[in-house]
């Protein structure tokens, strides 16, 4: 069911077994997952049905690091959160990503990607996704074109899958609607949390919408789901009875702010006859569309002293046919708008996305007219590459969310976000591309020529728009705000979902570890809650 | 629109086969004219007295691991095995597999430079710097 709480009378108090704030890919799935279980569930949502810009203020803030990062329209305060423009790229992180390493400080989950890998697995359905794998040896098989000759003990074939990409939305909010143990509450905007008085049980949260109505929510848990900055954000704000804010008893919430450097740097040109045909698109086969990369080996990473690297290649073609420069915000929205209507729906932020068309029609048009070309005219493929990648960072204290003086309408204080981009982590990306030319080179296939330069240009680095780690998973409360369950160490029943418990970021696009770690946590609270 | 005629269609079988011969022909003809690519020039895309070429050959220079005069690069360039055996070769095909075989064989070992951002075998580093230092080379 889905109420609206800025139309009709506003409820006292409404109640529920878990309450789950947020509406995102870790909400839904959460509370869709709970209701299987036979859980009744309060979902919380800030936003509307659909984009709302008064709502989407809430996000505003400050910039204050490095500035090829956006706090506001890079998430989306609405039913479905970000998962209404995310691309659907789709990779679990590597084993590597949860051990803890003695090259880099602060590394390492309490929980194993083997811990991981059923959730995994049952989190591609909700993604539509196909198959569970991600080894190029399950694909070798399947796949026409070969992976470049390489010494697998030094560089492995990367497979990541693609998303349609799912809006969750468009795909869920009418089986949220039908459910009968889902509430849930839209323009419900989470303003404090309260404690049993002297206590670690948190016993209701208040809700407010922007017209001014209240409300508040009584349930055996609670989780937090809004995203890797609100998360911290909301946390923070809640001081009235922990001075520091809820779960900042050892100032770590907002800290270990982490996120992919998005870089498209460094180029590879191969031999004439080198069968690149493997990695410049993405190919479908066994109801998966795939894309692969070059990744690194783990033991090579370890012993480097590397960050973990997907590089995907992009082809630079001669011939501008085969080039994409035509896709900007017009595209996307007119290839968005495509994808949508095919699939016999409307596309929501209908009237945005037709003036993001209109205004660069010109782009759209040479985009139609390119892959129209593309159809008839023979293949050329490309022998130059650029590595594309959204590249990891070490874990960083100083990279941080924290609040500013300034306020939004309910009070509440609104974030500075000063995200570190490190000389380390880019001289250590450039290492990584060295090692892979040092490879092409052995093998006789090419040449590659570093586009991180030594001492590195931090502009080259964009965020990957992907908010991690800002309510860290760790053993030792010391170390992380949640435990290896999801729960805020200093709390018996808050439970924080999403990329904000990533203890590291991998170089995997964090959507489909968000949802199977809701998956798990679900099947935590079905027992405990 | 003309008649399709029997000695129409013989007439264009004909050419197109003519045609076939011709370009087949050519290109068993062309395989053995040895070509003056060296690969690992042509790979770059630069040609061996190119700006980026003379760059390398610059930076090679500049690296304390290699020699910077002729005589020496040349001594140094003939310790490695397959470069050795390349220059006792006469055959130019063989001589550029054997110099790949060698840059190739630098990579695996770890003997890689970064000169201009290109990341190098120390071999075709040292021949772009030789190249520097006697332009007639090549």
């Amino acid at each position: 069911m889905i109420f609206d709480l800025q139309s009709g009378e506003t409820p006292k108090e409404i109640t529920g077994d878990v309450c789950v704030v947020g509406t995102g890919p870790a909400g839904v799935t959460l509370a869709l997952e709970l209701a299987r279980k036979g859980r009744s569930v309060v979902l919380l949502e800030g936003g509307g049905e659909a984009y709302e810009e008064s709502s989407q203020a809430l996000y505003e803030g400050a910039v204050i690091g490095h500035g090829h990062i956006d706090v506001a329209a890079s998430r989306l305060r609405q039913f479905g959160g970000t998962s209404g423009h995310w691309t659907g790229l789709c990779a679990p992180l590597d084993a590597l990503d949860f051990e803890t390493r003695a090259d880099i400080p602060h590394h390492g989950w309490p929980i194993t990607r083997a811990d991981l890998d059923p959730f995994y697995a049952r989190a591609h359905p909700y993604l539509d996704l196909g198959p569970y794998r991600y080894d190029w040896e399950d694909w070798r098989s399947i796949v026409p074109f070969p992976a470049l000759p390489l010494d697998p003990t030094k560089i492995l074939t990367d497979v990541y899958q693609q998303s349609p990409p799912t809006r969750f939305a468009e795909k869920f909010m009418e089986t949220v609607r039908a459910d009968p143990k889902i509430a849930c509450w839209t323009h419900a905007n989470l303003v404090d949390v309260t404690l049993a008085d002297g206590g670690d049980v948190v016993t209701s949260v208040a809700v407010r919408t922007l017209d001014g109505r209240a409300t508040t929510v009584k349930a055996k848990t609670y989780v937090i789901a809004c995203g890797g900055i609100e998360n911290a954000r909301i946390l923070l704000n809640a001081r009235k009875q922990r001075p520091a804010g809820l779960g900042n008893e050892h100032d770590l919430v907002g800290r270990f702010y982490t996120d992919h450097m998005t870089i498209e740097t460094s180029m590879l040109l191969f031999r004439d006859d080198v069968d690149t045909r493997l990695y410049p698109t993405s190919l479908k086969y066994d109801g998966a569309e795939i894309l692969m990369g070059l990744k690194v080996h783990p033991d090579v990473v370890k012993a480097r002293n590397l960050n973990n690297n997907s590089a995907f290649l992009v082809a630079d073609y001669g011939d501008a046919v085969y080039s994409d420069d035509f896709r900007n915000y017009g595209w996307v929205a007119f290839s968005t708008m495509l994808k949508t209507f095919s699939r016999g729906h409307v596309p929501d932020r209908f009237a945005e996305r037709t003036c993001d068309v209109v205004d660069d029609l010109g782009s759209v048009a040479t985009g139609v007219y390119r892959h129209a070309l593309r159809r008839v005219l023979p293949e050329k493929p490309a022998q130059a590459f650029r590595l594309r990648q959204d590249a990891e960072q070490a874990p960083n204290p100083d990279s941080r969310v924290t609040l500013t003086a300034d306020t939004d309408p309910f009070g509440l204080q609104r974030i500075a976000l000063d995200w570190r981009v490190t000389n380390e982590d880019l001289l250590r990306l450039r290492r990584t591309h060295q090692f892979i030319g040092e490879q092409v080179g052995a093998a006789g296939l090419g040449r590659l020529q570093l586009g991180v330069s030594d001492p590195p240009d931090p502009d080259i680095a964009y965020s990957g728009y992907h908010h991690m780690g800002t309510t860290r998973m760790h053993a030792d409360p010391r170390q992380g705000v949640v435990d290896a369950d999801c729960r805020v160490h200093s709390t018996k029943n808050l439970y924080m979902a999403g990329s904000s418990v990533f203890t590291t970021g991998g170089c995997a696009n964090p959507t489909l570890t968000i949802t199977a770690l809701a998956i798990r946590l679900a099947e935590h609270l079905a027992v405990s809650a | 629109m003309g008649k399709l005629t029997r000695r129409a269609l013989l007439g264009t079988a004909a050419v197109g086969a003519f045609g076939l011969a011709a370009y087949g022909g050519g290109r068993v003809a062309c395989s053995f004219v040895p070509r003056n690519h060296p690969d690992f020039f042509s790979l770059l895309d630069i040609p061996p007295d190119g700006a980026v070429a003379r760059r390398i050959g610059e930076g090679a220079l500049a690296e304390a691991s290699l020699s910077s005069d002729f005589d020496g690069l040349a001594a140094a360039m003939k310790l490695r095995p397959l470069i050795a055996e390349a220059v006792a070769t006469d055959c130019p095909t063989t001589r550029r597999q054997l110099v790949q075989d060698q840059c190739a064989a630098d990579f695996a070992e770890g003997r890689c430079v970064v000169i201009d951002g290109w990341v190098l075998s120390e071999t075709e580093a040292s021949l772009c710097a030789a190249k520097l230092l006697r332009p007639s080379l090549i």
